[in-house]
């Protein structure tokens, strides 16, 4: 069997980049440290409930108010469509009103690639992973914060809070 | 003895039968390597595996090709997988060695599924070629 000579792909660009490692439902993924704004425990998480929202949203399972602003916190197992987990801690996104919760938060350590996640994956991962990064041989995806909660669902729950309470701050 | 109008196909095993690539196609035949997986919904798609620094998807095509009975996978027979939106490396698990074949295409009959582009007669066997872009694209079976 020959070597296919003509072969297209480049080797994937050089990258630096700090993440945090986290598990969900025993896989482990990595998001990067400037998107998160605060590691915390369960505490102070109230449970979400509102009307069709909440059918509508199904991922997202608590709130938390932390200084003034109303946080939406997303079950990070249901979001990736695994069995339910047990979830740990709240990654506190940076810039957005979304947390995240999560199995629990391993270190936090550099990649120096960023792998496009291969073309083969079509379907709702596209979205999930901004690509894959090989950590000692290892393949970890580095999820794509934004997709937690995107625009239109975070438009569609300030609608909904503003209903319910008058006035929300996010 | 190798005719006019002959194209070289690796015929790999899947269970009982064999099917075939294009040769040219096909970079390498690698030993199992370890599948890495992680969450996400593309049917077909057992994970990936690293190979000389880069990500090869691992598409499961037994699963299509001769259903959920298929006998474990030995070996991954690597190949570019040319598609609309280009081409990248896909590994194919198989279930034992593969061969080097040159055999001329005989026409299909009609019956075949889309993800078949032709047939090779080799002895008494037909052997079905697999498009694999057109595999991949599908739905797996429930």
């Amino acid at each position: 069997m020959k070597a296919l000579k003509r072969q297209s792909m480049l080797p994937p660009p050089q990258a630096h980049e700090d993440v945090i490692v986290f598990a969900v439902g025993g896989f482990k993924f990595a998001i990067a440290a400037g998107a998160v704004k605060e590691i915390r425990s369960m505490e102070g998480l109230h449970g979400f409930t509102l009307g069709g929202i909440s059918a509508q949203i199904a991922k997202l399972t608590h709130t938390l108010e932390r200084s003034g602003t109303t946080y939406f916190v997303v079950d990070a197992a249901m979001h990736f469509l695994l069995p339910p987990s047990r979830p740990s801690r709240v990654l506190i996104l940076r810039n957005v009103p979304t947390g995240v919760l999560v199995d629990s938060t391993d270190r936090i350590m550099e990649i120096t690639t960023l792998h496009a996640l291969p073309r083969a994956f079509t379907h709702e991962e596209r979205g999930w992973y901004r690509g894959l990064a090989v950590v000692n041989g290892a393949v970890m995806p580095v999820v794509n914060h934004n997709a937690f909660l995107n625009k239109a669902e975070l438009e569609v729950l300030r609608a909904g809070l503003e209903r319910v309470r008058g006035v929300v701050t996010v | 003895m190798i005719g006019d109008g002959d194209k070289s196909y690796v015929l790999f095993p899947l269970g009982e039968k064999r099917f075939a690539l294009p040769a040219e196609a096909v970079t390498e035949l690698a030993r199992p390597d370890s599948l890495q997986t992680f969450p996400h919904c593309t049917p077909l798609l057992a994970g990936v595996l690293v190979r000389r620094g880069r990500i090869v998807p691992v598409c499961d095509v037994a699963q299509v090709l001769i259903g959920p009975g298929a006998p474990p996978r030995k070996f991954y027979l690597i190949a570019n997988c040319k598609s609309e939106s280009g081409q990248e490396l896909t590994a194919v698990p198989v279930t034992g060695e593969c061969k080097l074949a040159s055999a001329a295409c005989v026409p299909l009959t009609g019956k075949e599924p889309h993800y078949i582009s032709g047939l090779l007669a080799i002895g008494n066997e037909t052997v079905e070629i697999v498009a694999l872009e057109k595999l991949m694209s599908m739905e797996a079976p429930a």
